[in-house]
């Protein structure tokens, strides 16, 4: 059920690492949502979701964090991620973290019900198309775990590609397999973490695209790091910035 | 305390009421039953007897199976399948009096099932055709062995004792006891312990014949 | 008596592991045939989903009523003319066993796979009361033989290839095959194994349901050695963990058909035998005397300390086969019984949480492994339980606690975060080479093995506020 935008205010919870890593991401998903009828907020209050604390058991810090994001975030009518696991905090984690805090579980969850990812938010809420995008590829498409497993994110980024006019999609062995990416796991055992990557490099190459497309920055980093130092001419970059007709500018690691 | 106390000391301390309410869980376990029928895999069309002949026949259970309209004609049945596989008629007969009671001339009926037996002729309580499975209780007509010791297992089974789905022969039948042994027999023997290739004949049968009989309904 | 010693530390395991070409291979090739198989068997299964949610419904109702059905079961199994024994800890299950032996004058025993078995450490211990044991599954065989332990509940010579399996036998086998078919190799453990069932005063198997109604224990096997080890012998000893309850024969059946696809992708075992009690009376064959040993070993702790759901586990294998960490570092890298995911709730549980912390951290949260569990098990969200304690407990390093407090003071204080963000995308993109970076200090965890991309010269942040400060806009 398409939501009706007028007037009905966004906002973008962008994530550390889209911040520090890949502006561009960000600035596709405020081009896509405003394309799609929203007003978009950008809170100046907004960090980290604080996975690296929920991920290492450190619940406190996590909590803390929860907090404020809540807090950063109670204004708008929805919040949009453009990353699956980040999503997944703030829908899931949030809600469990906060459970037992009287003053807060009911703020966690009500963020939890507005909050979506980018890709999903623009399929069932705001029943968004792409219109007149245009890039002349081959792609192929990562399913990260969060978003896949725990939000039940598939069809949308692959319906909102088709809508890519002269974008080719082919099929990537093991889409649904994990990337080895895991948030500080893949420093903390480089080692499993490599090997994963390396198979999943392997199949990347094997579908034979131009583009390595997904929805998680973090997993994205991973593969076109892997894809890189194997030297892979793959081109890396998030459905986002195909979909806001980013594609042509410079991907993962390319120079401006 | 003993170990039995203490491990029931646990259970409690971990929440579970010292008087359990029987009733209560009996019928929560047959509630959880009766949500089983509706969730079994899809077994496709036709009788049990037509689905468990499929389902021995697939090419995923590695079984062979005929029919036989009469049990007179079993001792044919089973000499033509040894001559097809090679083999001399030479068999160890389960002391089943339904099989005892065949006509086994020209056979040589040995005395006894030997450790490596070639081959062996049984006769099973029954049948599932969901799985292809056959039901041997254990007792003084059915050694458990008896499906485990030869290469070549060869079963009859009254057709009217196939019955649609595993749970038909859970449960007892009105004067029945748990046998020492109630055991389903699915193919023949294989393993996949080296590199998950199925290979057939680990320890039981290599080859599983099984003869539906029809005669008796 | 291992052949090779193995490191002491999980890092030098995986060390070791990843550097294994022959390893990578080996657990490839089982692996990747059980996921396809279980997948094929879950695609042509309609409502798969409602039985996985009665499966575990099933094990939740047993789990809550665990008291209850002990009891049922042992006044059952008792009235079949078993003898039922319980076993507060491993050691306790150990005692008993290798006691029913001597009583029995057993100088040779035969097992049948049992993980619980391995869990208890009774290979060890029937050692060490100088009782010769004969492994009679495949896979254990090959493990017998070649002196290791198991690296996986369902393969547990998941780890070796034929070449490996073939060499072994070569040199350990009275009439070995001849090269490397898989056929050959199972032909010539026929042959070894076969007297061996007929020569043991005990054997003993694990139980894969207790059948609370009846009394009966449940074994499924594919090669047909459980009562090939459980008939011949004059006593039949089973050892089963107390989890291992279900109320009937028809629910034993309901997870069965879960258990199974999950495992292996077939419909149902070979063979699938409920063993209620001794001989009766006329009977021509089938052991004189039926022990159970019902173990505690840790399972009471764990309904105590939130790991209840972890109690439903079957064995099927399948998170093993799908999780890419044990796809990677194999099952003896966990330095457990139990490896994989469902390995990496259970050995701290088992084993302790400090020796064991790496295990839950060693996972990246994909989730694969809830998703194909038969009984639906949240190890995702149990694993986070054991990081959560780990954390408590101070056992993680002191440099991850001192750099997760620096980013937590800078993530609670948006301004200084939006100052050290800034500041660090600029201090980082100076090692950068056209777009990428390949070495950068206290970043070899990554760069290591992958390239990292230069990040930006401005934050998402600070470009976009300086853009919609500069439209006017103040938020």
């Amino acid at each position: 059920m398409p939501a009706s935008p007028g007037g009905s205010r966004v906002g973008l919870f962008v994530t550390c690492l889209v911040d520090a890593m890949r502006p561009q991401i960000g600035f596709a998903a405020v081009a896509l949502l405003e394309a799609a009828g929203f007003r978009v907020e950008v809170p100046r209050r907004q960090t980290c979701c604080g996975q690296p604390a929920r991920n290492s058991g450190d619940r406190e810090g996590a909590r803390a964090v929860a907090r404020r994001t809540i807090a950063a975030f109670e204004a708008c009518d929805h919040v949009v991620v453009p990353s699956g696991s980040c999503a997944a905090t703030l829908r899931i984690q949030y809600p469990e973290l906060l459970a037992d805090d009287p003053a807060w579980r009911e703020r966690a969850e009500a963020l939890a019900a507005r909050t979506r990812e980018l890709l999903s938010f623009l399929v069932d809420i705001a029943g968004y198309m792409p219109a007149g995008v245009q890039l002349a590829a081959s792609a192929t498409y990562h399913d990260s775990c969060s978003g896949l497993r725990e939000l039940g994110i598939h069809a949308q980024p692959r319906k909102l590609l088709a809508a890519v006019a002269g974008l080719t999609m082919r099929p990537l062995e093991g889409a649904d397999t994990c990337c080895g990416f895991g948030g500080t796991f893949c420093v903390k055992y480089s080692a499993i973490s490599n090997a994963i990557v390396a198979e999943k490099a392997r199949c990347v190459v094997a579908s034979g695209a131009d583009l390595l497309l997904g929805g998680d920055l973090g997993c994205l980093l991973n593969m076109a790091g892997k894809l890189h130092r194997e030297g892979a001419p793959v081109r890396v970059l998030h459905a986002a910035e195909i979909l806001a007709g980013m594609g042509a500018r410079p991907a993962i690691g390319e120079e401006g | 305390m003993t170990a039995r106390e203490a491990i029931f000391g646990a259970i409690g301390a971990a929440g579970e009421r010292a008087v359990a309410d029987e009733a209560a869980i009996a019928a929560a376990a047959a509630g959880l039953l009766a949500r089983c029928a509706p969730t079994r895999p899809a077994q496709g069309a036709g009788t049990a007897r037509e689905i468990f002949l499929r389902r021995l026949r697939s090419p995923a259970l590695g079984a062979s199976v005929a029919a036989v309209g009469r049990a007179a004609e079993v001792p044919d049945a089973v000499r033509r399948h040894l001559a097809a596989a090679g083999l001399a008629p030479v068999v160890a007969l389960q002391p089943h009096p339904a099989l005892r009671a065949l006509d086994w001339s020209g056979f040589d009926v040995r005395p006894a099932i030997a450790i490596d037996e070639t081959a062996a002729v049984g006769w099973a309580h029954g049948g599932i055709a969901e799985t292809g499975s056959l039901v041997f209780r254990s007792g003084p007509d059915s050694p458990t062995l008896f499906a485990f010791l030869p290469l070549h297992h060869i079963v009859v089974v009254p057709a009217r004792r196939i019955r649609p789905w595993l749970e038909d022969y859970a449960t007892l039948e009105a004067g029945e006891a748990w046998p020492r042994n109630l055991t389903l027999v699915t193919g023949p023997s294989g393993t996949t312990d080296i590199e998950g290739r199925l290979v057939r004949g680990a320890h039981g049968p290599a080859h599983l014949h099984v003869l539906v009989l029809d005669e008796g309904g | 008596m291992s052949a090779m010693a193995e490191p002491a530390s999980f890092r030098a395991r995986v060390a070791a592991a990843v550097a294994d070409p022959r390893l990578a291979e080996a657990i490839a090739r089982t692996t990747g045939t059980a996921r396809r198989k279980r997948a094929a068997a879950v695609a042509s299964w309609a409502d798969f989903a409602s039985a996985r949610a009665l499966g575990r419904d099933i094990k939740d109702h047993v789990i809550a009523h665990l008291g209850h059905y002990l009891a049922l079961f042992e006044r059952n199994a008792r009235a079949s003319g078993a003898e039922v024994h319980w076993a507060r800890t491993a050691q306790e299950a150990c005692d008993i066993t290798v006691r029913i032996c001597r009583a029995a004058g057993a100088r040779r025993v035969t097992r049948a796979k049992s993980m619980l078995g391995e869990e208890i450490g009774l290979p060890h211990a029937l050692r060490e009361a100088g009782i010769e044991r004969i492994e009679t599954d495949l896979a254990e065989h090959i493990i017998q033989l070649a002196g290791e332990r198991p690296s996986h509940i369902v393969w547990p010579a998941l780890h070796k290839t034929r070449e490996q399996v073939a060499e072994l036998f070569r040199a350990r086998h009275h009439d070995a095959a001849r090269g490397a078919d898989v056929a050959a190799l199972v032909a010539s453990a026929r042959r070894e194994l076969r007297a061996g069932f007929f020569a043991a005063e005990v054997g003993i198997s694990g139980a894969n349901f207790l059948i609370a109604d009846s009394g009966a224990v449940c074994t499924v096997t594919n090669e047909g050695n459980a009562e090939l080890t459980t008939t011949p012998p004059r006593v039949h000893i089973v050892t089963a963990g107390i989890e291992k309850l279900v109320p009937s024969t028809a629910h034993a059946m309901t997870l069965l058909r879960l258990l199974v696809r999950s495992a292996t992708g077939a419909e149902v075992t070979q063979y699938t035998t409920f063993h209620c009690g001794p001989k009766r009376a006329g009977d021509p064959d089938g052991p004189e005397a039926f022990h159970i040993v019902l173990v505690d070993n840790g399972r009471t702790r764990m309904l105590a300390e939130g790991l209840r759901e972890m109690l439903r586990c079957l064995r099927c294998g399948a998170c093993l086969n799908h999780c890419v960490v044990f796809r990677t570092i194999g099952g003896h890298a966990y330095g457990g019984t139990y490896p994989g995911p469902m390995g990496a709730v259970l050995t701290p549980a088992l084993d302790g949480l400090a020796a064991n912390r790496d295990l839950p951290q060693a996972c990246t949260l994909n989730g694969q492994c809830q998703e194909v569990c038969p009984v639906a098990i949240p190890l995702p969200k149990l694993l986070r339980g054991w990081r959560d304690r780990s954390w408590r407990e101070g056992l993680e390093p002191a440099t991850l606690r001192r750099s997760l407090a620096l980013w937590r003071f800078c993530v609670l204080r948006p301004r200084l975060y939006r100052l050290a963000a800034g500041g660090a995308v600029r201090l980082v993109r100076m090692f950068a080479r056209n777009g990428w970076i390949r070495r950068m200090p206290f970043a070899g965890g990554w760069t290591r093995d992958r390239d990292f991309p230069a990040p930006p010269a401005r934050t998402f942040l600070e470009q976009y506020h300086r853009s919609s400060s500069a439209r006017g806009e103040r938020r």
